[in-house]
């Protein structure tokens, strides 16, 4: 069966030799020094967290390094997802997003067994801001380069791919915000630190669909 | 020619077309275009629509080629980009999708191998059997006994279990069975 001429002559206008793209492990290690750049800047721009003897190097460095790592394995699957015929099964999906939730929350867990600290009565929401603030904006570098990795390569499910880049962002954000922020009130971390993981989630998710659909319409 | 075989050609042809050979490109054509047009005529039961999706889908292959992983399987990546060029259609366009006579016995008499030709046939009945069984079933009943996909294949590329393809694949059948059993009405 011979292709059409037509679709011949316009596969021959534009057919210079294309590299492929590397695998998607490899193209996530792109975002390794945003994430460094975040475990550092943070408590650069603002300080150390106040209870970091108290806690310990393994439970403050050990354990953002960790929530880091997990959330540059959640964005290698986002780009995995963006290559046709790879896309995730629902359990590996279910995975993902389930570790996106519960890395966070066992990080909490093993922190509050040594520090409690909540903010002072009147300063939960002045606090709180502060901490979506800081996460929200620490994760959108983050969240850009992802963005574009993914736009590079062909998201069949866009909105997948997005939240899980997403996702992964913000658990880097958050791995950087927690060496500042000592507060360790469930309510505190649930609220900010976990309502900036999952703004950065629906953030993705509407960058990959609305690139997707430029895209498209191109 | 074994599967594996089959693969490995295609992998050369891909390298090929992205080392920018047009005789690559002719080749991958001439090896894929029968069998993603008679899945797109699985999916939209529109031979017309299924031939202009076909060549979207070549478009689309073609645009991005550089996502394709060289030493991977090419066939899964290339139904995917159709299956997706299908979707996008039916999304942008609502279109009420129709069978059209002989469709089936003209995709499998032009383009897939005579073998799985036996399997989708070319009766009407069958081809009703085929019609009255829910969209995702027919997809999977299509694509391992029309296409001898491997249900790991099938589950790969639909994003769900071994088992659920399985499942999927023997309601589908079981469907056309009783179909088929009540006879023409």
């Amino acid at each position: 069966m011979a292709a059409p001429e037509t679709l011949r002559d316009e596969v021959a206008r534009d057919l210079a030799p294309a590299r492929p793209l590397a695998r998607p492990a490899v193209r996530s290690l792109a975002l390794v020094p945003i994430a460094l750049a975040i475990l550092v800047g943070v408590p650069a721009l603002h300080r150390l967290r106040y209870d970091l003897l108290a806690i310990g190097a393994f439970r403050a460095f050990g354990l953002s390094a960790i929530q880091a790592a997990v959330g540059l394995a959640i964005v290698a699957l986002a780009l995995r997802e963006s290559i046709p015929g790879r896309a995730l099964s629902k359990p590996v999906l279910a995975g993902a997003f389930a570790a996106g939730i519960l890395v966070p929350l066992g990080v909490l867990a093993i922190t509050m067994q040594v520090s409690l600290l909540g903010p002072l009565p009147g300063e939960w929401f002045e606090v709180g801001a502060a901490c979506f603030r800081t996460s929200a904006f620490a994760a959108v570098p983050a969240i850009a380069v992802a963005g574009v990795l993914v736009a590079r390569a062909f998201p069949l499910r866009p909105g997948v791919a997005g939240a899980l880049y997403g996702l992964g962002c913000g658990l880097m954000a958050d791995a950087g915000l927690r060496l500042y922020c000592e507060m360790s009130a469930p309510r505190h971390v649930l609220l900010a630190h976990g309502g900036a993981i999952a703004a950065a989630t629906v953030a993705g998710m509407i960058l990959a669909s609305v690139v997707e659909k430029k895209r498209r319409r191109a | 020619m074994g599967p594996d075989e089959a693969e490995g050609e295609l992998g050369a042809l891909m390298a090929g077309y992205l080392d920018g050979r047009l005789d690559a490109f002719d080749g991958l054509y001439a090896a894929l275009a029968g069998r993603l047009r008679g899945y797109l005529t699985s999916l939209c039961r529109d031979r017309a629509l299924a031939d202009d999706l076909l060549q979207d889908t070549f478009m689309q292959i073609h645009r991005s080629r550089r996502t394709y992983e060289p030493g991977r399987p090419v066939t899964p990546w290339a139904f995917a980009i159709a299956r997706h060029v299908y979707l996008m259609n039916r999304r942008s366009t609502g279109r009420r999708v129709r069978l059209e006579d002989g469709v089936a016995a003209e995709t499998t008499r032009r383009d897939v191998p005579r073998d799985a030709a036996a399997a989708l046939a070319d009766g009407d009945a069958l081809r009703r059997a085929l019609d009255a069984v829910p969209a995702e079933q027919r997809e999977a009943v299509v694509l391992h006994h029309v296409e001898g996909w491997s249900f790991a294949e099938i589950a790969a590329r639909l994003g769900i279990r071994v088992n659920a393809a399985k499942t999927r694949a023997f309601r589908g059948m079981k469907k056309m069975r009783e179909h088929l059993a009540k006879g023409p009405r």
